[in-house]
C-alpha cells in the first residue's frame, strides 16, 4: 500500500504544472456515526465553516477552512457519518459518491482523513479497507482516546500504522488533544503535494475490488484480516461504562423508561412553548420598537412605506421565531450529543413501527415541531429507503413553529378566553391542542395510507447503535445553533424579504392622484379577486385569499399579509388592531376552517424545495402538495358547515 | 438467504442452535447464521454482526426487543430480527476448533 502511494505521489510531481493558480486542496473527513467526526471537523475549522448544498443532488455539503500551523490553508469536506459502502441508504450514497469524485460542484478530495472511535477498534476499522483501495494520502484518525485508557483499554498506534501503511493519530477530539497531530499531516502530506493530475477512476464498494464472493464471506474475511492486525496491534478493549449502564438501567426500564420518555417530550414541547416566550417578546420589543424609530426617523416617502410596512413587518413577523427554533435545536442538540436520543429511539420503535414508520423517525418528526425543512434533512438517518420516504411525507403534518403565529392570531381574534375544564385547561389553550392533535392524526392516517399503498414493503430491519453517554459540550452546542440560525435567517431574508417587498408594490399600484389607490382597488385586490371563487365556499374573501397565495411561501407569511392589508386599509388609524380586523372579516366557523387549512395545507416552499431535493425529483412533493391541499380544503369545508 | 458458517467441522455440530430470542440475558452467544435477506443482513454484516462473532444480550428494551453488547458498542434491534439471528452457545471447547 505505502509503495503504490509513493508511485502515486512521484506521478502528481510529473503531471503538476499549474501550480499557481491550483486552488487550495481539498481532504475528506469520513468516518462512521458516532466517531466524534463532527466534533474533530468543529475542532479543525472552528467558525470557518458553512453548510450549502451541492447544485442538483440531494447532498448538503459542510466544507470548512482549516488553517494550517505553517500559516496555509486547506479545505475541509465532512461526509454524512457511514458503516460501509453498500450505497444502501442517502448517506452511504453520499459518501461514496464525493469519494469517487462523482460529485458536480465538488472536486475528488485530495487527502482522506479517516476518523474512527478507538473504543470499538474492531468493528470500527472495516472501513479502512475499503477506504485505502482509494489509493490517497491517508490519516486515521483513532478517537475517544481519553475513554479508552480511562476504561482500561489500549492500543499501539505505530504498529497499526505499520501494519496498515497509514499514518495513525490518537486524539481526544473533545479536548482537543492530538488535533495538531491531523493539522500536521495535513500541512506535511497534503498541503505540499502537488495538485493531482487527471483524476484516476475511483471505486468503492463493500466487496473487495476484483473478488466474486458472496457478500457475508467477503465480509468474514476482511473482519479476519482486521482482527489480525488489531490483535497485533495489542488492542485491548476498554471495560464496558459502568456509569452508561446504570443510566440505561432507567432509561431502557420497563416502567421508567418510557416515563422519562414522556417526561422529555414533554420538556421540549415546555421549552418551546413557555421559556421561549419571553425571549420572543423581547425580540418582538425590538422590531416592533425599532419600525417605530424608522417611522420616526425617516421623512415620510414611498421608501419609508416599503421599509417599515413592508419589509420590516414582513421580516420581523418571522424574526420573532428564531428564539424559539434555538431554544428547540438547544434542546435536541443535548439530548443528541448525550446519547439519550437514541434510546428515545429504541423507546419509540414499537409504537411508530404500528403506524408504519420506524424509530428513527422519531428525531425528524420531533424537529419537525421547529420546522420542517430540518427535520427531512434529519430523515436521512433513517435507513430503509420507503421508511424515509414516508417518514418525509409525515413530516410536514407535525405542526412546525410557523404556523403558530396565525394559530396564535386566529385563536386570539376567534376563540373567547374562557375555561373549559375548570383552571386546568382554558378553551383557547385547548383549541391549540387540538391543532397539535389533528398533526397527529393526519400523519398517523397517512403513515399507515402510505405503507398499505405506494410504500408498500416487507417489515424492515430497525437497527440502532446505543453510544455511551456523554456530557454535551458547550462548543458543540454553539455551533449546532450558529448554523440553524444562519439556515433559519438566510431564509427568511431570500424569500419573506421578497415576498414582502412585492406585496407592499401590488397595493401601491395603479396609482390615483392622491397616491396610492384604496386596498379594495389596488392590483393586489385584482389578483385575490381571481382566486375568490374557489375559497368563497370556505366563507373566506379575497383578503384572506391572499394571505393564503403568499402563505405558500411561508406559513407565517399570511400574518404579515394581513397585517399589511389590513393595515393599508386602515392607513392613519392609530387604534389599528390586526384582531379586530380580522373578526369582521370572518365569521368563526370559516375562522375555524381558515385553521385546520393551515394545520393541514402545504404552505411552504422551503418544503417542498428541500423535499425535491431529498426524494430526486418532484414526484413527491406535487404527490404531497396536492394531497395535503385536498386534505386542507376539504377538513375547512368540513368544518364551516359543522361549526 | 441462508448463511452457512464458514467451518462445518463435525465435533461443532453437536452444538444446539438456538434463535437469539431465545438466549437468557447476559449470556455470551455465538452467531451462526443469519436468516435474512442480503439487504436486510448487510446492515448487520457493516456493523460487525458477522457468522463467528460473540454477542451477549444485555438489556431488553420496554418492548421487549433485544439490545445486545458486540465489540463494545451496544446494538438495539426488533425481537423479529433476533428471531432470525442463529446461535449457538460458546462452551470451552469451542477454542479448540
Ligand atoms: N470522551 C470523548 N468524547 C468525545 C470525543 N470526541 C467526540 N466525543 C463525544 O462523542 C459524541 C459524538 O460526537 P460527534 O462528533 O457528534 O460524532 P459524529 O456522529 O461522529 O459526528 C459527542 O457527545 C462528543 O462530545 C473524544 O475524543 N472523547
Amino acid at each position: 500500500m505505502a509503495e503504490q502511494r509513493a508511485v502515486l505521489v512521484g506521478a502528481r510531481v510529473a503531471s503538476g504544472a499549474a501550480l499557481q493558480e491550483a486552488p487550495s486542496p481539498l481532504v475528506a473527513l469520513i468516518g462512521p456515526p458516532n466517531s466524534g467526526k463532527t466534533t474533530l471537523f468543529n475542532q479543525l475549522t472552528g467558525l470557518r465553516q458553512k453548510v450549502a448544498n451541492y447544485p442538483g443532488v440531494t447532498v448538503e455539503k459542510k466544507v470548512g477552512t482549516v488553517a494550517l500551523p505553517d500559516g496555509g490553508e486547506l479545505d475541509l469536506v465532512d461526509l454524512p457519518g457511514v458503516h460501509g459502502f453498500s450505497a444502501r441508504t442517502l448517506d452511504e450514497r453520499v459518501t461514496r459518491d464525493v469519494l469517487e469524485g462523482r460529485v458536480e460542484g465538488i472536486r475528488a478530495p485530495d487527502a482522506l482523513v479517516l476518523i474512527v472511535d478507538s473504543t470499538r477498534l474492531e468493528s470500527q476499522l472495516m472501513l479502512v479497507e475499503p477506504v485505502l483501495e482509494l489509493d490517497l494520502p491517508t490519516l486515521l484518525v483513532l478517537n475517544m482516546c481519553d475513554e479508552l485508557e480511562q476504561r482500561g483499554g489500549r492500543v499501539d498506534d505505530s504498529h497499526l500504522a505499520e501494519r496498515l501503511g497509514v499514518k495513525v493519530a490518537r486524539t481526544s477530539a473533545r479536548s482537543g488533544a492530538g488535533v495538531d497531530l491531523v493539522r500536521e499531516f495535513l500541512a506535511t502530506e497534503v498541503a505540499v503535494a502537488e495538485p493531482p493530475g487527471p483524476v484516476q477512476p475511483r471505486t468503492l464498494s463493500n466487496i473487495p475490488r476484483g473478488v466474486a464472493l458472496p457478500m457475508v464471506d467477503a465480509f468474514k474475511q476482511r473482519r479476519a484480516r482486521v482482527s489480525e492486525v488489531v490483535a497485533g496491534a495489542g488492542f485491548r478493549s476498554p471495560d464496558p461504562s459502568g456509569f452508561s449502564e446504570r443510566l440505561d438501567h432507567v432509561f431502557l426500564h420497563r416502567i421508567w423508561g418510557p416515563l422519562v420518555f414522556l417526561a422529555v417530550v414533554v420538556l421540549v414541547f415546555e421549552s418551546i412553548f413557555t421559556w421561549a416566550v419571553p425571549i420572543m417578546d423581547g425580540v418582538e420589543l425590538v422590531v416592533g420598537a425599532s419600525g417605530n424609530w424608522l417611522t420616526a426617523t425617516l421623512p415620510d416617502t414611498w421608501f419609508r412605506s416599503l421599509l417599515v410596512d413592508g419589509v420590516w413587518a414582513g421580516v420581523g413577523s418571522v424574526v420573532i421565531f428564531l428564539p424559539q427554533i434555538l431554544v428547540l435545536f438547544l434542546f435536541l442538540g443535548v439530548l443528541e450529543d448525550s446519547g439519550y436520543m437514541a434510546r428515545a429511539a429504541v423507546i419509540a420503535d414499537r409504537m411508530m413501527y404500528r403506524v408504519g414508520l420506524q424509530g428513527r423517525a422519531f428525531l425528524p418528526l420531533l424537529s419537525g415541531y421547529a420546522c420542517a425543512v430540518p427535520a427531512i434533512l434529519a430523515a436521512r438517518t433513517v435507513e430503509d429507503e420507503r421508511d424515509r420516504l414516508a417518514t418525509i411525507f409525515v413530516t410536514p403534518f407535525m405542526t412546525c413553529s410557523a404556523r403558530l403565529p396565525v394559530y396564535a392570531l386566529l385563536i386570539a381574534a376567534f376563540i373567547p378566553d374562557e375555561p373549559l375544564l375548570g383552571p386546568i385547561l382554558g378553551k383557547r389553550a385547548a383549541m391549540l391542542l387540538g391543532l397539535y392533535g389533528l398533526g397527529i392524526v393526519a400523519a398517523i392516517g397517512t403513515a399507515f395510507l402510505l405503507k398499505r399503498t405506494l410504500l408498500k414493503a416487507e417489515p424492515t430491519a430497525f437497527l440502532m447503535e446505543l453510544p455511551p453517554y456523554r456530557v454535551p459540550t458547550l462548543r458543540s452546542l454553539g455551533l449546532r445553533l450558529v448554523d440553524r440560525s444562519g439556515v433559519f435567517l438566510k431564509r427568511v431574508g431570500k424569500v419573506i424579504f421578497t415576498v414582502s417587498i412585492v406585496l407592499w408594490t401590488l397595493t401601491q399600484f395603479p396609482r390615483t392622484e392622491l397616491g396610492p389607490p384604496p386596498i379594495d382597488d389596488s392590483a393586489l385586490a385584482s389578483i385575490g379577486h381571481l382566486i375568490e371563487p374557489v375559497i368563497a365556499p370556505l366563507g373566506f374573501d379575497w383578503k384572506i385569499g391572499v394571505g393564503l397565495v403568499t402563505s405558500l411561501a411561508a406559513r407565517e407569511v399570511i400574518v404579515g399579509t394581513l397585517g399589511t392589508i389590513y393595515g393599508v386599509e386602515a392607513a392613519g388609524d392609530e387604534s389599528f388592531e390586526l384582531q379586530d380586523a380580522l373578526t369582521d372579516a370572518l365569521t368563526p366557523a370559516s375562522a375555524i376552517g381558515l385553521l385546520i387549512f393551515f394545520a393541514f395545507a402545504l404552505q411552504c416552499m422551503s418544503t417542498v424545495a428541500v423535499m425535491r431535493r431529498e426524494t430526486a425529483g418532484w414526484k413527491w412533493p406535487a404527490l404531497q402538495f396536492m394531497y395535503m391541499l385536498l386534505l386542507a380544503y376539504a377538513g375547512a369545508f368540513i368544518a364551516v358547515r359543522v361549526f | 438467504m441462508q448463511l452457512p458458517t464458514a467451518s462445518t467441522n463435525a465435533s461443532e455440530q453437536e452444538f444446539v442452535e438456538l434463535r437469539l430470542a431465545q438466549v437468557p440475558l447476559r449470556q455470551t452467544v455465538e452467531l451462526v447464521r443469519i436468516d435474512l435477506p442480503p439487504e436486510q443482513a448487510e446492515p448487520l454484516l457493516e456493523r460487525g454482526v458477522l457468522p463467528g462473532c460473540r454477542i451477549c444480550p444485555v438489556r431488553s428494551s420496554p418492548s421487549g426487543d433485544p439490545i445486545i453488547s458486540i465489540d463494545g458498542s451496544l446494538l438495539a434491534f426488533r425481537k423479529e430480527t433476533a428471531a432470525c439471528l442463529c446461535v449457538r452457545l460458546i462452551t470451552q471447547f469451542r477454542d479448540a476448533g
